[in-house]
């Protein structure tokens, strides 16, 4: 497997988790994450991978090695960010491969490849499909 | 003109203020309805209490029909996303967002995006008026080429012609207000004391123009 470079914007939970688990996988990996506190959170698991910072600003998107990744994934908890990441991302610093995170499902409809998205996943969207198949098996079972 | 302003402070209340005023159709969005207390009494628009990049606001915002979009909250990336929303999505054919980064509002027009920097334009005309009292920048023609400026007459040009103070393509003395009333010049036209001037330059023939009103450049 050829290891890939990936910049994280937004170091919560969601970040930090997916982080685990593309080192794991031999990936190269850097956080931008604004909130002070979650990034010394982070730093304690990635250390120097971590950089303190607006994501949503092009100075700290370069600080961070923007121009030598393949992918970004804007994972913060605000979607006019992740979008504003995704058009600098996109269409500024040319990255290969656009992942961002959906908030809002209302906000779905915005990320869309000519604004720099490639693929946008709504955690929300995902748990509410997955409960309402838990559902349905159950549903399934007890009529039969 | 239909017209949908985003963000009711200060700026949107005061633009939506005057549009309304000036007979246009205005709708004023803002997420805190107390803002709208911000509107002049005179304010005959509508009001809406929502995200600016809903599509439900927008949609009864009317924004398939507009003709304009400001959007000037104070948050630089929301007004870059409901730009964008109304020039793609939505094509509609005047929009403009407010960016107070310096950085960001150099980047976004290269996107597609117009963008008036308060922080840019502010710091500017203060500069401006730090360095050279006596000439004020009113006004900037494009993204540079030519500069608008006023000045009061003093003693250099009392008495002396439009003619004096005219280059060809790169100084033209555009009006002059005297005692209150505004008139355009010809090239004849004499400079009273106290005159107020409305001067055209090209950008690069500006230490021409403070040369010729004997100010320091």
């Amino acid at each position: 497997m050829q290891p890939l470079s990936i910049l994280i914007i937004g170091a919560g939970k969601l970040g930090r988790e997916s982080g685990q688990r593309l080192i794991e996988a031999g990936h190269r990996l850097t956080f931008v994450e604004k909130d002070h506190q979650l990034a010394e959170k982070a730093k304690e698991t990635f250390g120097e991978r971590v950089i303190t910072g607006d994501g949503c600003d092009p100075k700290v998107l370069e600080r961070a090695g923007v121009a030598s990744v393949q992918v970004i994934i804007a994972a913060t908890g605000d979607d006019e960010d992740n979008l504003i990441i995704a058009e600098l991302a996109h269409h500024v610093f040319e990255v290969q491969y656009v992942i961002t995170r959906v908030n809002r499902p209302e906000n779905q409809w915005l990320f869309t490849a000519h604004r720099g998205v490639d693929t946008a996943f709504c955690p929300v969207t995902m748990m509410a499909d997955f409960i309402k198949t838990e559902i349905d098996k159950q549903t399934a079972k007890t009529h039969n | 003109m239909h017209i949908i302003i985003i963000g009711c402070g200060r700026v949107g209340a005061r633009i939506a203020s005057l549009l309304s005023s000036s007979g246009n159709s205005v709708v004023v969005i803002d997420k805190n309805p107390e803002a709208f207390e911000r509107l002049e009494p005179s304010y005959k628009g509508k009001k809406i209490e929502g995200i600016g990049f809903d599509r439900k606001v927008l949609m009864e915002a009317g924004i398939d029909h507009a003709d304009a979009l400001a959007a000037v909250t104070n948050g630089d990336n929301s007004n870059v996303v409901v730009a964008s929303i109304a020039a793609q999505d939505f094509h509609v054919p005047r929009v403009v967002a407010r960016i107070n980064d310096p950085v960001r509002a150099e980047i976004f027009p290269k996107l597609g995006i117009t963008t008036v920097s308060s922080t840019l334009w502010t710091s500017g005309r203060i500069f401006e008026y730090l360095v050279s009292p006596e000439l004020h920048n009113v006004y900037t023609v494009g993204s540079a080429g030519v500069q608008l400026y006023e000045f009061e007459v003093q003693n250099v040009l009392v008495d002396r012609n439009v003619r004096d103070l005219s280059v060809a393509n790169e100084i033209r003395v555009v009006a002059i207000t005297r005692e209150g009333i505004g008139f355009i010049p010809v090239l004849g036209s004499v400079f009273k004391r106290r005159d107020r001037v409305l001067v055209a330059v090209d950008t690069r023939s500006i230490d021409k123009l403070k040369s010729m009103l004997g100010l320091s450049s």
